[in-house]
């Protein structure tokens, strides 16, 4: 006997625009205050690159000038335009001032050691990063995240998680060297910072896209995903800094280059996973999971679960790296690897088996959903599309016979395809499971859409 | 889902519980951690004094000019303390800290007695440069008690500047 089980709605609030906006949009603007915050001390503390306003001022103003311009035109519309005008001319003019604030935040990170030096390392970290970030995204094998959101997740991690951190670190590190002892418990207070100031700086931005992209954040693969991308994003502008850094204090000895490539491969290729993407990725599971869990009690249980592995795992690695000291030669090289998989190693393993339990959750409910579906006989989804859609590796293969035959354009018309009917899929999965805020009229405009994919991509 | 079988969301949000349950292990170990080397209750009220930090001379081994708090990157320098304010039956140590925490100068453990013709604590160069690593710098003269400093007498901090 198989029947759907009772259960509460993880999101029983049908229509009209959910609180989570509301909550978002309190979170933003507390974001906002604390990135004006750090720009006024700043300029108040630390206006050692005076150029920087003007050069980035420059796209503000044009930003703000459109803003401008958009602006007076929605007073020619009629009432009903009026507001969508307005609404662009707000945006716009919210961009002109987060770019304000954001780059010329971004500017102290690699200001010590140069524009060149700063623009070498910046050269050098993009290959890795992007290569992380497209492993990350790969591996959402059922449903490939937008790539927009997860580069607005990296931009979050490497830009505002940054800015938010950095007064905050200092403020606790000025403190700390002025009350207590040096040692080991400084370097724990220090540690407790880190850990906990750079995964909330971080873990805001997987919050917000949970409170406002939740169509494109299904459940803890999801999570996982933008959560990584997040820490890759603050990995980078990391990267940067203590490759510029450690350039400059090594340069007069003629070890500038040296010291800054081995940053570069602590962070960029032997920490660009086990690091600020695993600790990150653990705040995204938290969400990913109470995305999916039907009462409030449990979502908040495990989005705090989340943080607090984040910060443990961070914390563990900052604390009592120095308990694992590298030696020199062949040896040290070897305990440098050592010390990063015995010490964030674990982390990792932890966030890859829910990876895994989370991918393997999502394809049998998408494999459940497909089967139902096409069991409608709508033709939405043919019983002979099931065993295929349910396999990445069958999709490929399916992809590659369009492409044999018809070429490019039939090998992206059948993605396309399939894409939407696993969005089908996915929006059924949560519809059983009462998760979905939207209307059921937007699940048959999908099935519209995707029978005129199908009519496209036949061959 | 059938009646009877788990929910795979459950799964997750219980091996979620179990690592955060890991996680408050480790925070709690970096709190024990914390109190065993900063324990507040052992302080004593007793204040050193650190007479000042100057531009040193390490073939001479003296002192020369005024206090100062910023350096630059090729200049020598070094504090000096008065043990005499410091009662003898105390265990002390005075260190220098460069930016990233490594010792880079150090007098005692001992009686303060024992210092008292060791009053200049110089900032040695890291090994291999030929400059000192430019941030801010903390001079803490410690009061040790069973083989760990647990309270600090006087505190200064010095500025090594970049260029």
């Amino acid at each position: 006997m198989s029947a759907v089980a009772p259960r509460r709605s993880a999101n029983p609030r049908p229509h009209g625009r959910p609180a989570r906006y509301r909550l978002a949009a309190l979170i933003a603007a507390i974001v906002v205050i604390v990135m004006v915050a750090n720009s006024l001390l700043d300029y108040v503390f630390l206006d050692t690159i005076p150029g920087r306003t003007s050069l980035f001022g420059l796209v503000a103003v044009v930003l703000v000038a459109v803003a401008t311009f958009v602006f007076v035109r929605a007073f020619e519309r009629d009432p009903a335009q009026r507001t969508r005008y307005l609404v662009r001319a707000a945006v716009l003019l919210g961009i002109a001032a987060l770019l304000w604030l954001l780059v010329s935040d971004a500017f102290l990170f690699a200001s010590s050691a140069g524009p060149v030096v700063a623009v070498v390392s910046t050269a050098a970290c993009i290959p890795t990063t992007a290569f992380g970030l497209f492993v990350i995204r790969r591996i959402d094998r059922n449903e490939k995240e937008p790539w927009r959101l997860v580069l607005v997740a990296a931009a979050w991690g490497a830009l505002v998680a940054t800015s938010l951190v950095i007064w905050g670190e200092s403020f606790w590190e000025q403190i700390a060297v002025r009350t207590l002892v040096p040692g080991p418990g400084l370097d724990a207070t220090q540690a407790f910072s880190a850990g906990l100031l750079e995964e909330l700086g971080k873990g805001t931005a997987v919050l917000l896209l949970f409170l406002v992209m939740r169509n494109e954040f299904d459940d803890v693969v999801d999570g996982i995903v933008y959560g990584a991308a997040v820490g890759l994003g603050f990995n980078f502008m990391e990267s940067l800094t203590y490759m510029t850094n450690l350039y400059a204090i090594f340069d007069p000895a003629g070890a500038g280059p040296i010291a800054a490539g081995f940053q570069w491969y602590a962070r960029q290729v032997l920490g660009l996973f086990m690091g600020h993407a695993t600790y990150t990725a653990f705040v995204g599971a938290g969400i990913g999971i109470a995305r999916q869990l039907p009462n409030r009690r449990s979502k908040v249980l495990a989005i705090v679960a989340g943080f607090v592995i984040a910060i443990a795992a961070h914390f563990s690695w900052d604390a009592w790296l120095n308990f694992f000291p590298i030696g020199g030669g062949l040896l040290g090289l070897a305990g440098i690897h050592l010390r990063t998989i015995l010490m964030t190693g674990p982390f990792t393993t932890v966030v890859i088996v829910l990876l895994i339990l989370g991918l393997r959750s999502e394809s049998t409910a998408l494999s459940a959903q497909l089967r139902k579906e096409a069991a409608t006989g709508a033709g939405v989804v043919v019983p002979e599309e099931v065993d295929i859609l349910r396999s990445p590796w069958r999709r490929f293969r399916e992809r590659l016979r369009a492409l044999d035959r018809r070429g490019i354009g039939a090998y992206v018309r059948l993605a396309r395809l399939q894409a939407a009917q696993l969005d089908l899929a996915m929006e059924r999965w949560h519809r059983e499971r009462q998760e979905l805020d939207e209307p059921l009229e937007a699940e048959d405009e999908l099935r519209r859409k995707i029978l005129v994919l199908r009519q496209l991509a036949a061959f | 889902m059938a009646v009877g079988q788990r929910d795979p969301v459950v799964t997750l949000y219980r091996t979620l519980l179990v690592c955060a349950a890991v996680g408050i292990v480790i925070l709690a170990a970096g709190l024990a951690e914390f109190f065993y080397f900063e324990p507040f209750a052992q302080s004593s009220g007793l204040h050193a004094r650190i007479t000042g930090v100057y531009a040193y001379d390490p073939v001479t081994h003296q002192t020369s000019g005024p206090d100062r708090s910023t350096f630059l990157r090729t200049e020598q320098f070094a504090a000096t303390v008065d043990w005499s304010t410091l009662p003898a039956n105390i265990t002390v140590q005075a260190i220098w800290y460069d930016s990233f925490s490594n010792v880079v100068g150090q007098v005692g453990p001992a009686k303060p007695a024992d210092l008292a013709n060791q009053a200049t604590v110089p900032v040695e160069l890291p090994q291999g440069l030929s400059y000192h690593l430019p941030g801010q710098y903390v001079f803490a003269v410690e009061r040790d008690q069973g083989g760990q400093p647990v309270e600090v007498l006087a505190r200064r901090l010095v500025e090594v500047e970049r260029t």
